[in-house]
């Protein structure tokens, strides 16, 4: 076997039969290579990082799972919405005497002969979804790869012609051409059923995002015989794979929020830089929020807030923002305005307008529905790093059902400790959440208790602007890279923090230990938005200043 | 051995022929075979049909995963050859393609499962001389399941429940070989057990079935994997689904519909049935006339049941698997869904069905476990006689913690040695929340619980400890109760402001498409035997509250509703946590004014906690210290010397079910001196009135706690520092929520009427001396007193050298607010007129107030008051 004998991108089975049967003659006894690799992964990482190989890899979308042909390398971002377990298939066969594998495919290339000898082998089934409330600016998956895969199309391909034949869905979808909001929406819907190879359970979780890079196919030939099968259900029966394409991944990576803001440089962050940064998205966030200083510098810290770590059930590094004081007026111009913002600012962003009708009928917590036995997304299952903005200026009197109760309480309970509750029917399970929760109201909120009530108080309704993509981009750069950067604090200034908690309290009995973990937080907000990885007096100064000024408006 | 035995060999042969090809159908062979002989029609003439085996039955027929197979036929087959049969029967048994290998089979005297080492004879041997010789003790004379059989037969069974441990304790090759080759060494067993049953009885109709269960280790669902194919293997789950009940024909009968012949019973061959094509009857002959009479055919049930991992199980950023069980014959309809249960089989792989057209195999496999037993881990609630042996819900080990794993037991009994294992534990209970020993202590007991007893009058007591936290806002009390949620066995979270009664309780509701009439129960019945966790108590309705009234104390909830009556038990720790009824507690109020609870549930809290929050820099500056580590530390390395988790749940566990403490005579001594001596604490010196110090409940409240610390200790005997420490907590607890500062007694009076009775009467008394003081000394409208002076005096009068200004001020106060002095600053002046008694007995007494003169007389209709502006104005 001299030079390549494959192409990892149009023929990526080659390279695992290729390296397959290399392993087998040179004396690998096919049994021992279950759940380990025989090469095969080390052959795509070079191919995508070292060579580069990743940018010409089209990435799998509702617009272009109809070109892409089957068996050749796609990749597909997405969030693991659901895990469907384990799958056992037949790794390795006998065929005329030769072993050949059926790793990373669904179908064998030769006939198996029910009799020959064959090793069973398993792999996990990950259902993915697109990340819940991506923004378009951070979809990398829209535009690029378009013009990329316009040449791989061969008019003539079965594929092409299957999705001629049927799946209305492919020619509505071929008919709008750019990303509209039908879309968005349809893009939402399409998911995609990942097979995982030889990689721990604790690598993929539910919620991660992932990019996973694998081999394509499409193997609607089977067809899932009801009858025979009635004992034994086909959870996958709900998911025909001409809608649900499966991706059989040969390399995973976790994308974070940094890896979201694809686009943007790759910066140091130097620290004149980073203040330059804070002080041009202040002063935005200042035009946004009607001139209302303070209410920028909190939501400056709210956007930064991130749960850094949990002890027992306390989320610690949350900060939820209450923004009171709306009115009908003052709701529909900042409502919009801040909303838009956050979109612009971070990639997972929902809005969440709070009326009694909604949470009445809305099902807020994932169900698993044992029916299909699949797990049902709900409006909280989310992102790591999602952001909510829940408006509740528009919630009515009225009166709430047992579903509305429990909305409410879900909703509480991922404010207060960062959890949401899966539904299993027979028991429900807490799963660790990580979001910014935003809340606007009239007053402040006792339905939704934020860590942070800040009384909004706008002065003018100054015009935007138009913000250039760059900046926007060193926003979100500054955004995503600040939030998960270390933190510490020194000894000495935890003295000086302990003395004023300890001074604080002998003045005004009533603060209470949510009270000094709010001051921590913002303390340790404000100096990371600066860029820095200690606490200092200066910043802690500006901590108590803030406290003393939202103190004032809250008299 | 088997040569007597007809049935034996038949089965034998179905069983063992078909493994690996089949899906198994366990549990039915010898049914089958038993009914035919019944029935004359099927049976007479007719050698009885074969391979009806547990492995019959599937639709498809599928390549073997595991080289076994063919194997496991060929074993079989040996075990017939070596041991010559009798029976016509097996003849029309042997499956064509195997007849080479029958005869070479036949042939050899030693017969080796395929691929292995095992000879099918000394399994034989192996499984006889354990089911003869196993014995339990060695006392015993009857061998364990001798008698199980001679049970079995007697009772006309079906199958021998066979625990794995046994076999494992006597010959753990065998055990072994069990495990790894079921499906041949179970063949075996059954035939053994057919040997047995008709030696015994050679009456006995019924095939009786080895059921195995219990295995030395069980896996989790998510482990399984493909070298588990084929194997025995034991898992921990909860039903989720369970189809409806699935006849499977076994038999099939064909009728010529020319001229009316009755075909042979057709067994099903590997799912499939061999319609006749021709009529076989001589005189007929006619072609395709066959039709199938479904009356005549022979079904057995089926059931397809989905396991769903527990919570437990799950790791965190997970969701749990699943998996499916074939259950067979008496297995279906064992386990409803929700329940927790263990099953034992056989886990086993089938091929995906391949569509017709196709080309190309489809190499999936669809897994799934032949259920050979099924327990079910969650009792029933109503039959369980002893409350105490809790299963664990949220242990990691499942509900029932594998406590027979010795090396854990050992561990546990070595942990309870320790001489500081109360305070450690104690340490570990949530130590993150820092400070709150005794709470935590007190918590602790509530965790492992009293003993619960039923006395020969039927009268119960509990031995639940209810606990209550009263206290300021930010003192960690949600935190304490989450913690202990998670901890405890069958936690019940619940929030007094989101439950109604229908929550905590049980209701009936009506299923919307049936109309039939559901029970459901609510977090208590759910807790049942575990805690219930209330959080903000004091917001709870009315209506729920007096539901716990029952619960509390005679641990049932009843419900009367839509002509359904019940009663549900309801044996749980009640842990509720409460704001006081201002933000703040107000230590001026009683502790049923701050909380405003009714007294009569008050009281049925074991202990009342008040976790106030005092004013005090050095708590301030544990606080400001804690919430800084908080954010800023590792919070792993932040504790250490605690027992993490699930060697605490562990401990708990096993002390739950295991230990079952009784009171020594020593510490029933102390029990009675120090319920006593609390009684007769209760005496207010020099007062008439006897304040109740203890009552009744708080003495069964002492058993359990001491109860709960002996247990503790993994002690069976109740000791006298139980007793002691029991008292200690009891005065703990109580002393924060009920003690009279004023007297420092305890006054059970604050709880259980809500009003404190000694310092309203040390009070009156105060204010009484306090006049009685002010009116020998002091003159009307004379020179003002120094209120220093006055409490000297009252100190002298009273011979209690404790007096402080405070009470004084206090007494003044009522005074002044009488107008019978005027305070101005440190000094009080009389400013009351005292008339004489006038000629009909009445008293006066007139002072000024606001400029108005009072008139008050001990006669009501003589009150009055007039306008004095000028005696005002000369400041008088």
């Amino acid at each position: 076997m001299v030079g390549r004998q494959y192409d990892c991108l149009v023929n990526p089975l080659g390279a695992v039969r290729f390296t397959f049967e290399k392993a087998v003659t040179s004396g690998t006894d096919p049994a021992s290579l279950d759940r380990n690799d025989w090469g095969v992964a080390d052959i795509f990482r070079e191919f995508l990082f070292d060579k580069d190989g990743i940018s010409q890899v089209p990435i799998l979308t509702p617009s272009t799972v109809h070109r892409v042909q089957p068996n050749t390398l796609v990749r597909f971002r997405g969030m693991i919405q659901d895990m469907l377990g384990n799958e056992f298939y037949v790794g390795a066969y006998k065929n005329e005497g030769t072993w050949n594998t059926n790793k990373f495919t669904d179908v064998s290339q030769f006939a198996m002969d029910p009799s020959a000898d064959m090793r069973v082998w398993e792999r996990r089934l990950l259902y993915c979804v697109p990340v819940p409330g991506l923004n378009s600016w951070a979809d990398s998956t829209s535009d690029e790869v378009e013009m990329q895969d316009a040449s791989n199309e061969l008019p003539n391909s079965p594929r092409a012609k299957k999705m001629r034949e049927g799946e209305s869905f492919m020619t509505e979808e071929t008919d709008c051409g750019g990303p509209t909001v039908s879309d968005v929406d349809f893009r939402n819907k399409f998911s995609c059923l990942v097979k995982i190879y030889d990689s721990p359970e604790s690598d993929l979780k539910l919620n991660d995002v992932f990019e996973f890079i694998g081999v394509l196919t499409i193997d609607t030939e089977v067809k899932n015989d009801k009858n025979g099968e009635h004992e034994l259900e086909d959870e996958l029966v709900n998911l025909p794979p001409s809608k649900v394409p499966r991706l059989h991944c040969l390399v995973h990576r976790k994308l974070s929020v940094p890896d979201m803001v694809f686009k943007s440089p790759t910066m140091e962050p130097k620290p004149h830089l980073v203040k330059e940064i804070r002080e041009s998205l202040l002063h935005y966030l200042k035009v946004v929020l009607g001139d209302d200083e303070l209410a920028a510098h909190f939501m400056l810290l709210h956007l930064l807030s991130k749960v850094h770590s949990r002890v027992d059930s306390f989320a610690v590094g949350k900060l939820s923002l209450n923004l009171t004081s709306f009115d009908k007026s003052s709701i529909s111009v900042f409502g919009k305005r801040i909303n838009n913002a956050i979109k612009t600012l971070l990639p997972f962003t929902h809005h969440m307008p709070l009326t009694v009708e909604y949470l009445n009928t809305v099902s807020l917590s994932p169900v698993k529905d044992y029916e299909t036995n699949r797990l049902v997304s709900g409006a909280l299952q989310c992102a790591e790093g999602s952001h909510f903005m829940i408006d509740e200026t528009s919630l009515q009197a009225g009166v709430l059902n047992s579903n509305g109760v429990e909305n409410t309480r879900l909703l509480k309970d991922l404010m207060e400790f960062q959890k949401v509750e899966y539904d299993f029917k027979y028991y429900k399970m807490n799963m660790d959440a990580d979001v910014q929760i935003l809340v606007l109201s009239e007053a402040k909120s006792n339905i939704l208790p934020a860590d942070l009530i800040v009384p909004f108080h706008p002065s003018s309704v100054g015009p935007l602007g138009d913000v250039d993509e760059e900046t926007l981009n060193e926003w979100r750069w500054y955004l995503a890279t600040l939030r998960s950067s270390p933190h510490s604090i020194e000894t000495e200034m935890q003295k000086v923090v302990e003395d004023d908690m300890v001074a604080a309290r002998q003045v005004d009995r009533s603060l209470g230990s949510e009270d000094f973990s709010r001051w921590l937080t913002i303390g340790r907000l404000m100096s990371l938005s600066f860029g820095e990885t200690c606490l200092s007096h200066q910043h802690w100064q500006m901590v108590k200043e803030m406290e003393r000024l939202r103190k004032e408006r809250l008299q | 051995m088997a040569s007597d035995s007809s049935p034996g060999p038949t089965s034998t042969d179905d069983l063992i022929s078909s493994p690996g090809r089949n899906t198994l159908s366990p549990a039915n062979n010898t049914r089958n075979s038993r009914r035919k002989r019944g029935r004359p029609s099927a049976a007479v003439g007719t050698p009885p049909v074969p391979s009806h085996s547990r492995y019959v039955g599937t639709p498809e027929p599928s390549p073997t995963p595991n080289s076994t197979a063919p194997s496991s036929r060929r074993g079989g087959r040996g075990r017939s050859g070596s041991v010559p049969l009798t029976s016509p029967s097996t003849d029309d048994v042997v499956p064509s393609s195997e007849g080479g290998e029958e005869d070479e089979a036949n042939g050899s005297p030693a017969m080796f499962v395929w691929g292995t080492n095992i000879s099918v004879q000394d399994v034989n041997a192996a499984i006889l001389r354990f089911l003869r010789h196993f014995r339990e003790h060695e006392s015993h004379t009857d061998g364990k399941y001798m008698k199980a059989i001679n049970h079995v037969i007697e009772i006309e069974g079906e199958s021998l429940e066979v625990d794995a441990n046994d076999v494992d304790a006597y010959d753990s090759d065998l055990y072994t070989k069990m495990v790894r080759y079921p499906l041949e060494v179970l063949a075996i067993f059954d035939i053994v057990l057919m040997d047995m049953v008709s030696r015994i009885n050679p009456l006995f109709e019924k095939h009786i079935q080895a059921r195995i269960f219990n295995l030395k280790t069980s896996t989790s669902m998510r482990n399984l994997n493909p070298a588990d194919i084929e194997k025995m293997v034991s898992l921990k789950g909860m039903v989720i689904r369970c189809s409806s009940i699935i006849p499977e024909i076994r038999e099939a009968v064909f009728r010529c519909i020319v001229c009316g012949h009755f075909s042979e019973p057709i067994v099903v061959d590997r799912g499939q049935i061999s319609e006749p094509t021709i009529c076989m009857k001589e005189e007929c002959k006619t072609k395709n006339s066959m039709t199938l009479v479904h009356n005549r055919c022979r079904f057995a049930d089926k059931q397809i049941v989905r396991l769903q991992e527990t919570p437990d199980e799950i790791p965190e950023g997970g969701t749990p698997h699943t998996v499916s069980l074939l259950m067979h014959d008496k297995l279906v309809d064992a386990g409803k869904p929700g329940d927790r249960v263990e099953v034992t089989g056989i886990y086993r792989a089938m091929s995906v069905r391949v569509g017709p057209t196709q080309r190309t195999v489809k190499s999936l496999f669809k897994t799934y476990i032949d259920c050979l037993h099924l327990k079910k881990t969650d009792k029933s609630r109503m039959n369980a006689e002893d409350p105490m042996e809790t299963e664990q819900n949220s242990t990691q080990n499942g509900e029932e913690p594998r406590v027979d794993n010795e090396e854990l037991v050992e561990k546990l009994k070595e942990l309870s040695k320790q001489p500081d294992i109360y305070d450690m534990l104690t340490r570990s209970l949530a130590p993150n929340i820092w400070e709150l020993d005794d709470v935590k202590k007190g918590l602790l007991c509530q965790l492992f619980g009293g003993s619960a007893l039923t006395h020969d009058t039927g009268a119960t007591f509990r031995g639940d400890i209810n606990i209550l936290l009263v206290g300021d806002p930010g003192t960690s009390k949600s935190q304490l109760l989450q913690y202990i949620h998670k901890l405890a066995p069958r936690g019940i979270y619940t929030s007094g402001r989101g439950s109604s009664a229908v929550g905590l309780t049980a209701y009936v509701s009506k299923d919307p498409e049936t109309g039939e009439t559901v029970l459901e129960s609510g977090a208590l019945v759910l807790s049942d035997r575990g805690i219930c966790c209330i959080d903000e108590f004091d917001k709870m309705s009315e209506n729920a509250r007096s539901m716990l009234h029952e619960v509390m104390e005679q641990q049932t909830v009843s419900i009367a509703k839509a002509g359904i009556i019940a009663s549900l038990n309801a044996r749980t720790s009640v842990l509720a946590c409460a704001n006081p009824s201002g933000s703040r507690y107000n230590p001026r109020l009683s502790v049923i004014d701050n909380i405003h609870l009714p007294p009569t549930l008050l009281s049925r809290f074991d202990l009342i906690y008040l976790l106030l929050d005092k004013a005090d820099e050095v708590t301030d500056r544990r606080l400001a210290k804690h919430i800084v580590a908080l954010h800023f530390e590792n919070p792993e390395n932040s504790e250490q010397n605690v027992i993490d988790i699930p060697t605490l749940t562990a401990y708990l566990s096993y002390a739950r079910k295991n230990i079952h403490p009784e009171l020594s005579d020593e510490a029933a001594e102390e029990l009675t001196r120090g319920y006593v001596e609390m009684r007769r604490r209760g005496n207010f010196p020099g007062s008439s009135k006897k304040v109740i110090t203890a009552t009744p409940r708080q003495i069964e409240s002492l058993i359990r706690l001491s109860e709960a610390l002996a247990r503790i200790r993994f002690s069976e005997l109740v000791e006298k520092k139980d007793v002691v420490e029991a008292f200690r907590l009891l005065e703990v607890a109580l002393q924060q929520s009920a003690t009279d500062h004023a007297t420092g007694t305890i006054d059970m009076d604050l709880i259980t009427t809500g009003v404190s009775a000694s310092e309203r009467m040390r009070r009156d008394n105060l204010v009484g001396m306090t006049r009685n003081i002010i009116m020998e000394k002091m003159q009307l409208g004379g020179p003002s007193t120094r209120m220093l002076e006055l409490l000297e005096e009252l100190k002298q009068q009273s011979n209690n050298a404790e007096l402080h200004l405070n009470d004084l001020r206090n007494a003044l106060g009522s005074l002044a607010s009488e107008g019978f002095v005027v305070i101005h600053g440190d000094s009080v002046k009389r400013s009351c007129l005292r008339l004489p008694v006038d000629k009909d007995g009445n008293e006066y007494s007139v002072w000024l107030k606001k400029g108005w003169l009072w008139l008050w007389s001990n006669n009501p209709t003589m009150i009055a008051y007039i306008p004095f502006p000028w005696l005002h104005s000369k400041g008088l």
